[in-house]
């Protein structure tokens, strides 16, 4: 009978390796098969796996990618992960990308289809411009448009044709993966001494690195195996993570974290769960129906503006849904959304009365210390009673 | 002529700031006025608007005759007046990263500190209008939205898409992109009138539509003046003398007079051959902005080689892409509005990503020799992807550029020692360039 | 019975030995060197012989600072912040601002009556609010540390910083020194944009009365001073603010000895 650290085992061979080992053999199973790399934050994939393509998930690697050629191409004071996916690529690490889709949410991720496309002819590097006006009337029509525009890019790179047929299977493929995953979460939620922090991040994150129907198998796996574990429940602060919709946290750091705290939600690999409930199959226009849902079924995020979803409010709701009991406010270094969140969210939670610690991450960090130091210092101050 | 040693540098006479002319009293009489509206307007609880230059949809708010604030201006306004450090501290001390943009801190500390501002009163916003054009807009408005529970209109305007993308009338994407951006001004429109208790008035919107028409124009006749030599206004000087004014004046008639007056200031400097940099011996092209807090320091290490900047995309992102021509069709005035919205925003956010080709053009229309890239820690938006647009330009089209960053407004990224070594040693392989050519 | 804390810091290693009715009883320091439980052990030792106790006495050793873990002899580990911010209120019961200037980190605490952490912020970013700014200027002047402060005492025009980096700051001090500068000047601006970081960050967990200020560059009297004058009070300084970290650790041992308070951790 598998075991729970089996399959994380073989989710984090995955997860680690930059040169994408799971999208290789795929290649060697469909030599003509394209690859369409995006960010985690949010891309309606079902585009890409509709016409034949592999859409993978590009994040950015600790010390198992050196930075050498990337920063001559992009100023300073610029995230980690716009460096490591220049990176990726300019390297060699990664040399199986046909397209790249880049979000709108912020301009560092703007700048580099530009810097992308100039340095990369054979990458069709496209922006697709998701809505920032989401509660607009007029937002769906236009993400609609948007959508076949970029299913154009994607039909003239695969060389073929998308039929409506495909896309309802691959919406149904993919309303299973969200399904799944959010099992993962209620786990998590409800009895999170079955789940480490780090072994649930692990099992979700590895969708963005493999096909999705074998993503599909080993998440049921490893429920299957969740349910064969026997572990006490700990004396660990009930927190909420938020900060991880873009550039994700480095391992270690969830780690260190899951020490001292169970995080019973988060917004880790968002664009994953951004849908938040199934994108219905039998629509007549299954792309209105991805643009309808990502508009008006989703989650929320510093990088989109929908005031029928003012983040403050979705993060407390997110507190008293998941009973947490305090929260880390934590931002990517140099990710100016995430940062300039961080200080509508601290004084809404201290207006609640919910404990929160800000702190900032970065993909390359390798020592901890310090970091450990404040997530101790904070669970002190909620555990500890004095006499 | 012999060309002067580095010692015998030294000697070159420093115009004052900004140089002495009817533009720039016309210039300080109207950003005064400007200021004094906002006053008024906050004193006596009229409705003001927050908006930006790149889209500040002035034609729509000017029909309700609603003053307009600028805080890109206003946070401008106190890094050149030597202050930016204290409002940014301030708003750091809040709580604001020090690694977000400098413009957003200034501003929120100058709110922080009640509105206390160099030049005069700030008021506080009763409508904001952000467009996507720079992403730091949309959060910018979220902090203003907390602060005074003020309605923000995110005004989205789908750009520039990757490789290979053109901005073309009857395409698809230009039909879809156009309805969108249709659909929003009728929104704006809408809620304007709710903010103001006023009704839009169509005509009055068209003649705002016409007088940006003509500022556009005008603007262009100006810019290419430049192109004579030696250039008679300097692009990083006094450019934001003259943004200053297309945007807080964009749709009225003193917008345009501002600009017939800098027109008949520049051409006559032209027709006398007076150059803003006396002895002009270098042309070059400014990819980004100044460095306000160290304004008259950053220009000075250019006039020391008797450098000018004759252009810069400054002055097109700046104002909204207005240098590339706005044609409203006064007859279609709200369709053609979202018309030229998408036509001139594809074109200044194509120029700030994509913007090889059009540097190229600069570069030969204006005679350029050489293009400063200056990247600003703030600003993610100008300087994400400079380094490598500069390394294009150099290896393909055989354009030499210089590539330095600092900060817009926080003096504490300002290292001029630093700079120095960069900048002299951008001119001396420049020198070096020119007495190659000279010699084949 | 008797209760332990031991603070293990990158430079020195402090014990406190201290009874039920919280006095403090032995002190030890000795410097921390490279191995970690062997100055624990030392310091703990020199506290018992204050003490005039035995090793069996005591009851429960809590251990703190940067190598609390490497503390074998330790029952339990709590951070140096929580253990500096109840040393603070032990010391000055008044506390409720803690700011703590080390050789290489900066903390900011705001506190409870009691001692418990309600926030606190560190810098991150540099060391430019910490005492290596003070080294390295020690180092660009060639002034021995300890007579920086009085040095900085008599500067009557203070230089303007501008450099947010330990690393240009030698650059920057040699810079002005050539422009003309005094060296007490000098000095003194270098006191006073590390005092104005420090107080920066202090403002970000807000300062209420009473502030205390502790860590080595609190030996510092020009920064006393400076510190006073950027929060609009008198703040809290005394020699026994070394023992700090140990104290609270002592408490927190003591916490421990009478109500079981410390939760048992395990990782998965």
């Amino acid at each position: 009978m598998e075991t729970v650290e089996s399959i994380v085992e073989e989710a984090r061979a995955l997860v680690e390796d930059p040169s994408y080992p799971a999208a290789r053999r795929w290649l060697e199973e469909h030599p003509d098969g394209k690859v369409l790399g995006h960010f985690q934050v949010y891309f309606p994939e079902e585009l890409a796996h509709a016409a034949g393509m592999l859409p993978l998930k590009i994040a950015g690697f600790d010390t198992a990618l050196q930075i050498r050629k990337a920063d001559a191409h992009l100023a300073a004071f610029v995230c980690s992960i716009a460096r490591s996916a220049l990176e990726l690529v300019m390297s060699g690490t990664l040399d199986i990308l046909n397209m790249f889709v880049f979000p709108p949410i912020c301009d560092v991720a703007r700048h580099s289809c530009a810097v992308w496309a100039r340095n990369f002819e054979d990458i069709d590097s496209q922006i697709m411009y998701l809505p920032h006006n989401a509660a607009s009337p007029a937002a769906v029509p236009y993400l609609t448009g948007e959508y076949r525009r970029i299913l154009r890019e994607i039909e003239e790179v695969a060389s073929t044709r998308v039929t409506d047929e495909a896309l309802r299977a691959s919406i149904e493929l993919f309303n299973e993966n969200r399904r799944l995953i959010r099992e993962l979460y209620r786990i998590k939620r409800e009895t999170p001494w079955l789940l480490s922090a780090v072994e649930a991040y692990l099992l979700t994150r590895a969708a963005g690195a493999m096909p999705r129907e074998r993503h599909n198998e080993l998440v049921r796996r490893a429920l299957a195996a969740v349910e064969h574990r026997d572990a006490k429940p700990q004396d660990k602060v009930r927190v909420v993570f938020s900060g991880g919709f873009c550039e994700q946290p480095p391992l270690d750091l969830i780690a260190v974290i899951q020490d001292a705290c169970y995080i019973v939600d988060d917004d880790f690999m968002v664009g994953l769960r951004w849908l938040t409930d199934d994108v219905p199959v039998d629509a007549e226009d299954p792309i209105e129906a991805l643009a309808d849902a990502y508009l008006h079924r989703s989650d929320y995020s510093p990088v989109q503006h929908d005031p029928r979803k003012p983040k403050e409010e979705m993060l407390l709701r997110k507190v008293r849904e998941a009973g947490a009991e305090a929260v880390i406010v934590a931002a990517a270094k140099m990710c100016e959304p995430g940062l300039e969140e961080q200080v509508g969210y601290s004084q809404a939670l201290y207006e609640a009365g919910i404990p929160h610690l800000v702190m900032e991450f970065e993909e390359k960090t390798t020592t901890f210390e310090q970091t450990r130091m404040e997530v101790e210092t904070f669970a002190e101050s909620l555990l500890f009673e004095f006499a | 002529m012999t060309t002067p040693t580095k010692h015998e540098r030294r000697i070159v006479i420093r115009p004052p700031l900004p140089l002495a002319g009817t533009t720039r009293d016309e210039n300080r009489k109207l950003i005064r006025e400007w200021w004094d509206e906002l006053n008024a307007a906050g004193e006596e609880g009229r409705p003001v608007a927050n908006v930006f230059v790149m889209g500040s949809m002035a034609e729509i708010l000017r029909t309700f005759d609603m003053p307009i604030a600028f805080p890109e201006m206003t946070s401008l306004q106190t890094a050149v007046r030597g202050r930016s450090l204290e409002y940014i501290t301030t708003a750091e001390d809040a709580g604001y990263s020090p690694d977000i943009c400098g413009y957003v801190k200034a501003d929120i500390g100058v709110h922080l500190q009640g509105g206390d501002h160099p030049m005069g009163h700030l008021p506080e916003p009763s409508l904001v209008v952000a467009t996507n054009l720079c992403n730091t807009y949309i959060k910018w408005a979220e902090i203003w939205e907390r602060m005074y529970s003020c309605p923000v209109f995110v005004f989205d305007i789908p750009g520039w898409r990757g490789s290979g993308f053109e901005t073309k009338r009857g395409s698809g994407t230009f039909r879809d992109d156009v309805r969108y951006v249709e659909a929003q001004v009728r929104e704006l429109i809408a809620l304007t009138e709710e903010v103001t208790g006023k009704r839009f008035d169509i005509d009055r919107f068209r003649e705002n539509l016409a007088s940006v028409n003509e500022l556009s124009r005008l603007f262009r006749e100006v810019l290419e003046l430049n192109q004579h030599r030696p250039a008679p206004f300097n692009a990083l000087t006094e450019g934001i003398n003259l943004m200053g004014i297309v945007n807080a004046y964009r749709g009225s008639p003193k917008g345009t007079r501002f600009l017939e007056i800098a027109k008949a200031e520049f051409t006559e400097r032209a027709e006398r051959g007076v150059g803003a940099v006396p002895d002009e011996r270098f042309r070059l092209l400014l990819v980004g902005t100044a460095c306000y807090s160290n304004f008259r320091d950053f220009a000075g290490l250019f006039e020391d080689w008797q450098g000018v900047f004759p252009h810069s995309d400054y002055m097109s992102f700046a104002g909204g892409a207005l240098d590339r021509g706005v044609h409203y069709d006064l007859d279609r005035p709200i369709e053609s509005m979202a018309e030229q919205m998408v036509l001139t925003t594809q074109e200044a956010m194509g120029g700030m990503f994509w913007g090889q080709d059009w540097l190229t053009e600069v570069v030969r229309e204006w005679s350029i020799d050489g293009i400063v890239f200056h990247g600003v820690k703030s600003c993610r938006t100008v300087s994400t992807g400079l380094p490598d647009e500069r390394e294009w330009l150099l290896r393909r089209r055989d354009i030499p550029g210089l590539f330095i960053q600092s900060d817009l407004v926080d003096p504490r990224l300002w290292s001029a020692a630093q700079l120095k070594n960069r900048i002299d040693a951008f001119f001396e392989s420049l020198e070096s360039r020119r007495a190659a050519g000279a010699r084949r | 019975m008797l209760v332990a804390g031991v603070d293990v810091g990158s430079t020195q290693t402090k014990a406190v030995i201290m009874n039920e009715d919280r006095q403090v009883l032995g002190k030890g320091l000795v410097p921390t060197g490279a191995r970690l439980n062997e100055a624990g052990q030392a310091a703990f030792e020199q506290a018992l012989e204050g003490a005039g106790a035995s090793e069996s006495q005591v009851g429960f050793v809590v251990g703190t600072g940067y190598g609390r873990y490497r503390v074998e002899f330790g029952d339990a580990q709590v951070t140096e912040i929580s253990c500096h911010a109840r040393g603070a209120v032990f010391l000055f019961p008044g506390t409720r601002t803690v700011l703590d200037i080390g050789g290489q980190d900066t903390k900011a605490i705001k506190v409870g009556a009691d001692g418990e952490v309600i926030d606190f912020n560190m810098n991150d970013k540099c060391a430019a609010g910490t005492g290596r700014f003070l080294g390295a200027a020690s180092e660009a002047l060639e002034v021995p540390l300890p007579e920086l402060g009085a040095l900085a005492l008599s500067g009557k025009n203070p230089v303007k910083m501008t450099t947010t980096c330990t690393v240009f700051a030698e650059s920057e001090i040699l810079g002005w020194l050539a422009k003309g500068r005094r060296v007490e000047d000098v000095v003194a601006g270098v006191h006073r944009a590390i005092a104005s970081r420090s107080v920066s960050l202090l403002r970000r967990v807000g300062i209420e009365p009473e502030v205390t200020f502790t860590g080595g560059v609190s030996n510092n009297e020009a920064m006393v001073e400076l510190i006073s004058e950027l929060v609009g009070m008198p703040v809290n300084v005394s020699s026994e603010t070394h023992h700090c970290g140990a104290l609270g650790a002592a408490l927190f041992a003591l916490d421990q000895v009478l109500t079981g308070a410390i939760p048992e951790r395990q990782t998965v």
